[in-house]
């Protein structure tokens, strides 16, 4: 057989994936109305001083908590802190 | 993402702003944290920002936090991708098309991206090549990349936090945290045009992450120190960072492969970066002449704690990748400072008709970090060396630590730089040097831009070379790991 129809037997370079267990989504809330909501910040002021002051503003019946910091990686809230928050907003990030 | 994930699986309902070109990043990684629908909503970067912004995402965040689940969204299962280990089977031509290909990333990128390589061909990695290259260590082919020594990871500014990892705890490769064997590597040595001799470097790379870093490593920039350079042919020369020498070029590109395919990187899908670099691109790597140190001087190897014997790499993630534009000067404008005092240096420094030796770093560091901040590398020649070491600097850390002082600027002015907003957490903690609050200091303070520590600032490697040139780039001394350890 000419060497160029020899048939190679070719490795993968791809690491391996671990397996994930997927879990559905937090049942959403049935209403806002006297809720505790927390803001989680990174960053982007330009986008949050405003929409902070707007959802305070439109929603005065909301319980808004806040930790804000300026990175992508946001300041989370501590096992206390999540007994009583009932929701989360958080960006600008991924 | 982890966050959210640990939130929605308290049962905390949960939703996410991002922008629009992470939108793919944000999908990837929903999956890598068991979340099967994630609920987001994108802001954008050009429009005017402010109230308008505001005004378009305020209902739609609040209707995420309140609109029923969709079935898709209760979902629940394993998720469990499984890759074969022969990939390809056929002629080598039918092999160098198969692992040439590519595909089309839409959205913001489009334009083709390669599948399993950098974007250059390959070695094509069959059976008996990589049989080949495992003859280069010791360690089993199915055994997994873990860490060799116990080893503390070091974080910086707001995302400052010293991590302590042990012995064996396996290497993760990032964007898609996955895992390798030693084969797995050793097909992307082969595909790299590694030799078997360069595979403990390679080994070495691979249990430092791969240069993949937090999934936007672009593939690393590695420093080799100790006498392993010798033996696989290294150049540690002139044209040191050029092209031709197959062990530097070779060995640097194998970052981007790992990165590429034991990281899973691909742009805008499963990472988001920025420019990339065109010095890290396709991998970097180049070794240290210690054998030209004036006396008193360390390697890099024993600079971190290791012996003159034993062979290491650093990885250089802490901004190698960041060549600056910095000073310039002729070679022989250098000589003529040294050797009569004459020339443009000479004159900057004040020392017309002086013979030297003469300080060359007051002008090596002139306005270095005007808007720049953190310290550097200098890669420089046995005689500049040896010409600091007569004007009486007799260690490298008497230099990190002048270079270190002379960065020091007031706190009015340190204000304005462009990255600290992000570093000290806009202001929040504590100023390192007199462990006082950013905000409790006067303006007048002095305060280093140069970086927080000299050594871990800065960092100096000899060429050999007789031209008298200085090359510089970002970043100190980063995280060492022990090549010896995968011979």
């Amino acid at each position: 057989m000419a060497e160029k129809e020899k048939v190679y037997k070719c490795l993968n370079p791809v690491g391996m994936q671990p397996p994930v267990k997927t879990f559905p989504l937090a049942t959403r809330l049935e209403n806002l109305e006297g809720k505790t909501i927390h803001l989680s910040i990174c960053g982007e002021a330009d986008i949050w001083v405003p929409m902070e002051k707007k959802l305070k503003a439109d929603y005065p019946n909301i319980n808004w908590t806040l930790k804000k910091r300026y990175h992508i990686v946001p300041m989370e809230l501590s096992e206390e802190e999540r007994k009583t928050t009932d929701a989360v907003i958080l960006g600008v990030c991924w | 993402m982890p966050y959210l994930a640990s939130l929605e699986k308290e049962g905390i309902p949960t939703v996410l702003i991002n922008f629009g070109e992470e939108t793919g990043k944000v999908e990837h990684d929903r999956t890598l944290y068991g979340i099967p629908k994630l609920r987001h909503i994108v802001a954008s970067r050009n429009s005017l920002g402010g109230v308008s912004e505001a005004e378009i995402l305020v209902q739609p965040l609040l209707d995420a936090l309140t609109r029923p689940l969709s079935d898709e969204e209760k979902e629940s299962g394993i998720w469990a991708p499984n890759e074969p280990r022969i990939l390809f089977e056929g002629t080598l031509p039918e092999a160098e098309e198969f692992y040439n290909q590519t595909e089309n990333i839409p959205g913001i990128l489009d334009a083709p991206f390669s599948k399993y390589t950098d974007g250059l061909p390959v070695v094509i990695p069959t059976e008996e090549r990589v049989a080949e290259m495992l003859k280069g260590t010791s360690h089993k082919p199915d055994e997994l990349i873990t860490l060799q020594h116990d080893m503390e990871l070091r974080g910086f500014g707001a995302i400052e936090s010293t991590n302590t990892r042990k012995k064996g705890d396996v290497i993760n490769f990032m964007p898609m945290y996955r895992t390798a064997t030693v084969e797995q590597v050793a097909v992307n040595a082969v595909m790299a045009g590694c030799k078997p001799e360069y595979f403990p470097v390679v080994l070495a790379i691979a249990e430092s992450g791969g240069g993949t870093g937090d999934g936007r490593g672009g593939g690393g920039g590695f420093i080799v120190s100790g006498p392993i350079y010798k033996e696989i042919g290294m150049n540690v020369t002139n044209s040191i960072f050029g092209p031709g020498n197959p062990a530097n070029k070779t060995i640097g590109r194998v970052g981007s492969l790992l990165w590429r395919n034991l990281g899973g990187y691909k742009e805008t899908v499963t990472t988001i970066t920025t420019l990339g670099s065109p010095i890290t691109n396709g991998g970097f790597i180049f070794a240290e002449y210690t054998e030209g140190l004036p006396e008193g001087w360390k390697g890099l190897n024993e600079e971190m704690g290791f012996k003159k014997d034993e062979s290491i790499i650093m990885t250089g993630g802490m901004g190698m990748g960041e060549w600056g534009i910095g000073q310039q000067n002729m070679p022989g404008v250098y000589r003529s400072l040294q050797r009569t005092g004459h020339g443009a240096i000479a004159r900057f420094l004040d020392v017309k008709g002086i013979p030297g030796p003469h300080n060359y770093l007051e002008y090596l560091t002139k306005d270095a970090w005007a808007t720049r901040d953190g310290g550097f590398t200098l890669v420089m020649p046995t005689q500049i060396a040896q010409d600091l070491c007569d004007y009486g600097f007799k260690t490298k850390d008497s230099i990190y630590e002048w270079i270190w002082k002379k960065s020091f600027e007031p706190v009015s002015k340190f204000r304005m730089r462009g990255a600290q907003d992000f570093i000290t957490n806009g202001w929040l903690g504590i100023e390192k040097t007199s462990g006082k609050h950013w905000k409790e200091l006067p303006g007048d303070y002095m305060v280093p831009a140069g970086g927080d520590d000299p050594f871990d600032s800065y960092n100096i490697l000899l060429c050999n070379m007789e031209e008298t040139a200085v090359a510089r780039f970002g970043g100190g001394h980063g995280q060492v790991f022990s090549i010896d350890a995968w011979r």
